[in-house]
């Protein structure tokens, strides 16, 4: 759970929609500060849609309780839609209208005059630099404008809240590193994103990342957080000069419990430490005087911040999480 | 890559807030402007809609010669032929029906020839007309088809009716005419037994007895060869009432003439004198019947009834004026159909039901704004349909206001079945395989080119169901009789549309929920 003073745009309590043979949601709890970005990381068919769905008022939750902007989403009336954004999946805007009307089409949807839409379009058109594209057809945009021109569909009516539903798939990583640019941006005007994901990299660019596998959110955290739940620190990764100081550098940094949280071999190393901290950067000098103060000394040759990716974190978090699923099987 | 702007991405916040009828017009519209947006980025689709069926009606107007079908025919002729009937009497009677291919004597040939699917029909004529007929039998014409559609073969059939009764008119004719060459000698002969009548009347010597019983037996003969060749008693009796008798005086001669040859035999004449003055009355009153009948065309006494034929319009339409309203409202029909018919399924398959269900709009605004968006297309395909059609000479005789408000109607109504497709079909592809089979449902149960009347009662519901069936009977009231539309044809299609419209809310507001 997401604790902040900030007030809530989304609060999910043990929801649940099971649509049967182990398929759907189970269990989340769950909350989005209002001007935050929330990923939902996890694999193909973990459910990120379907939780979507329900924040949406899409689905209904079988179990528990969960409100979208202060409303129960399958309550929303015409007003409460008017201020959430949404991106769905596929490209479902038309090929025959130009990138000019298929925005029109939609801003109408949400009541927008003929003026309205035309200040705003401009707007946005720059924003995500399709000004020059307005009077292309749909079908004639690449898969990298069709994306672009969904978002501007999206943001037309300018909500409060928006879910995107995995935006980044099947584009080139530059333009993926520019949507999350376009969705930070967002963020610091006022907004909240919900934004679902399978490239596990991108947690990194949200406020908070929410693990999820076979319907269950495993952990909601910030991007550190995650990392230091997981690693239970961060990690300094040191090379000693002689490999025979091996047993004893770890039996010093093992004696030194207020600062050091755990220390192991490296794997497929000999000569390699992996120093778990609380912060890598502030102990790594006061970890290499320990070393080199000891007699005789230990030489370290190199040492430095360990960057764990988020996969190795998000496959650590899977582990986890299968691992007493097979005890119990096992 | 540009750099991001610095702009920011909030909006500029508007100080007037739109009403909320606005805001639902402009949701409707939003509905509206994508459909006709859509549709006019497809000039091809516009075309085929309107050039394509204009282009076909006006190919049919400038090629159809004749809606009966042409049967090719041989006639087999007997081996002496027909007494009294001339092989061009007969290729011209024969030929006003039939596509006479082949007369010929051989009936092998011509069978061989049918066979093969050269000919549709033979027509065997008998030997012997005259003869079989004087024994009391009717000769038979035998017609044998090699033809598989169905409307031929009742064609065929009526045509070999109308042929046989063609001939037997004919044969009528001719055997009226010799009857009546034959009579007229044997009037010539009635007159001159009068005399004869006269003298046995003032009594016969007996030198002169052996005579007279052979001139009576003759005379008996010719009459008896005179009541053979009579016409029928009902040809006679449709004529007059004095040919009505023709047949009972001579009748009541012959009885008489005989009794007077027995008497004549029996030498008891005398006794009978006063019969025999009856007997000169009737045979002056046969005299006179006889004249009437000899001088009366062959034609008037076989078919005294006459045709007269007027048209109140002057002529009918032209194949292309009559089949106008037809495509029209076919083509409307059609239009709709098909569009709705991809409207509703393909929004649903791309997922923009789900952005629907988001979105604050309403079911209603969704499907009217369809609704609006394709009338306004068809009304205006219509449109250039209907000036295309006065340029080539089809009348718009009734009132415009009407015609325009039965136009509006049946676009409304097929929109509707054409939008019930698109909810239940499950891809486009069936959703055009539907609006195919509604076309061809129209075709042959609209009353297009097979009368409605020509159905049973039980497929009157589907007649009833299929808009065009209305739209067509109120457009041929309208244009060629400057009628105003039947109420049933507004009725029709008012429940057509108002249940169409009532089942694809229902069935669209379920696929929402389920989006």
């Amino acid at each position: 759970m997401i604790a902040t003073q900030k007030q809530l745009a989304i609060h999910a309590e043990g929801v649940e929609v099971d649509f049967g043979n182990g398929a759907g949601i189970f269990d989340q709890n769950y909350s989005v500060p209002e001007g935050t970005i929330l990923g939902m990381i996890g694999p193909s068919g973990c459910g990120k849609t379907t939780t979507c769905r329900v924040a949406l008022g899409l689905l209904a939750p079988q179990r528990g309780t969960i409100t979208t902007l202060g409303r129960t989403p399958t309550r929303f009336t015409a007003e409460d839609r008017e201020r959430i954004g949404y991106i769905p999946q596929q490209f479902v805007l038309y090929p025959r209208l130009s990138v000019a009307e298929n925005i029109s089409f939609v801003a109408s949807l949400y009541g927008m005059s003929t003026r309205q839409i035309k200040v705003r379009m401009d707007e946005l058109l720059a924003f995500v630099d399709l000004t020059d594209a307005r009077d292309r057809l749909g079908q004639n945009l690449s898969g990298g404008m069709q994306r672009r021109l969904m978002l501007v569909g999206a943001l037309m009516h300018d909500p409060a809240l928006l879910f995107a539903d995995e935006p980044t798939a099947g584009i080139d990583p530059v333009l993926r590193q520019r949507f999350w640019e376009y969705f930070r941006r967002l963020r610091d005007e006022g907004r909240t994103l919900v934004v679902t994901t399978q490239i596990v990299s991108e947690a990194i660019y949200c406020d908070y990342v929410a693990v999820m596998r076979q319907g269950r959110i495993l952990a909601v955290d910030t991007p550190m957080g995650l990392r230091r739940r997981v690693l239970g620190g961060e990690i300094i990764d040191l090379t000693l000069g002689d490999p025979e100081n091996i047993g004893r550098a770890l039996a010093t940094l093992r004696r030194w419990r207020d600062v050091v949280k755990s220390v192991r071999v490296a794997p497929n190393s000999e000569t390699d430490l992996h120093v778990v901290v609380e912060d890598a950067r502030e102990y790594l000098p006061e970890v290499l005087n320990r070393l080199e103060n000891q007699r005789p000394r230990i030489v370290v040759a190199s040492a430095a911040p360990l960057d764990v990716s988020y996969d190795d974190i998000f496959i650590r978090l899977m582990e986890e999480a299968q691992a007493p699923q097979e005890a119990d099987h096992g | 890559m540009a750099e991001l702007s610095d702009k920011p991405v909030v909006a500029s916040r508007e100080t007037i807030v739109t009403p909320g009828w606005q805001r639902w017009l402009i949701r409707v519209r939003a509905y509206f402007w994508k459909e006709v947006n859509e549709i006019r980025r497809q000039p091809l689709l516009i075309l085929s809609l309107i050039i394509g069926p204009l282009l076909v009606l006006i190919l049919f107007g400038s090629t159809y010669v004749n809606s009966n079908p042409r049967v090719r025919t041989a006639v087999v002729l007997p081996a002496e032929g027909i007494p009294g009937l001339e092989e061009e009497q007969l290729r011209q009677v024969i030929g006003l029906n039939f596509d006479l291919r082949l007369v010929t004597k051989n009936q092998a040939e011509a069978e061989a020839l049918l066979a093969s699917g050269a000919i549709d029909l033979i027509q065997v004529l008998p030997d012997n007309i005259f003869q079989t007929m004087r024994s009391g039998v009717s000769p038979e014409i035998s017609f044998t088809a090699n033809v598989i559609n169905p409307l031929v073969e009742g064609w065929v059939q009526y045509l070999a009716y109308a042929q046989v009764n063609e001939i037997n008119r004919t044969l009528l004719v001719v055997t009226t005419a010799r009857a009546q060459e034959e009579a007229a000698g044997i009037r010539v002969r009635v007159v001159d037994f009068e005399g004869k009548i006269l003298e046995f009347e003032q009594g016969i010597s007996e030198s002169r007895k052996e005579g007279a019983e052979q001139d009576l037996k003759t005379f008996i003969d010719f009459l008896d060869e005179l009541n053979r060749i009579l016409p029928p008693q009902e040809v006679l009796a449709q004529h007059s009432d004095e040919l009505a008798q023709l047949r009972p005086i001579l009748t009541r001669v012959r009885i008489n003439l005989r009794d007077v040859r027995r008497a004549l035999l029996d030498e008891t004449l005398t006794e009978g004198l006063l019969e025999l003055a009856k007997t000169r009355n009737d045979l002056q009153l046969l005299s006179g019947t006889l004249e009437i009948f000899v001088n009366i065309a062959p034609d008037r006494l076989v078919s005294p009834v006459k045709l007269s034929y007027r048209n109140l319009r002057g002529s009918a339409y032209s194949a292309v004026v009559y089949y106008s309203p037809g495509v029209l409202a076919l083509l409307v029909q059609h239009t709709a159909i098909t569009l709705g018919a991809l409207a509703l399924v393909r929004e649903r398959l791309m997922g923009a039901f789900e952005v629907f269900r988001v979105a604050p709009v309403s079911l209603h605004q969704l499907i009217i704004g369809k609704y609006l968006g394709y009338i306004v297309f068809i009304g205006l395909a219509t449109l250039s349909l209907i000036i295309a059609m006065l340029v080539i000479g089809v009348p718009l005789l009734g009132n415009w206001l009407q015609f325009a408000g039965l136009t509006l109607l049946l676009i409304i109504a097929s929109l509707g079945v054409g939008f019930l497709i698109s909810t239940l079909s499950g891809s486009d592809s069936q959703a055009i395989q539907l609006a195919m089979i509604s076309l061809l449902l129209s075709i042959f149960f609209s009353g297009f080119f097979i009368s409605v009347d020509s159905f049973a009662p039980l497929a009157l519901p589907v007649v009833y169901a299929i808009p065009m069936s209305h739209g067509l009977a109120g457009f041929q009231h309208l244009m060629l009789r400057g009628l105003p539309p039947s109420p049933g044809s507004w009725l029709g299609l008012s429940l057509i549309s108002i249940i169409t419209f009532g089942l694809v809310v229902i069935i669209t507001r379920r696929q929402l929920l389920r989006a």
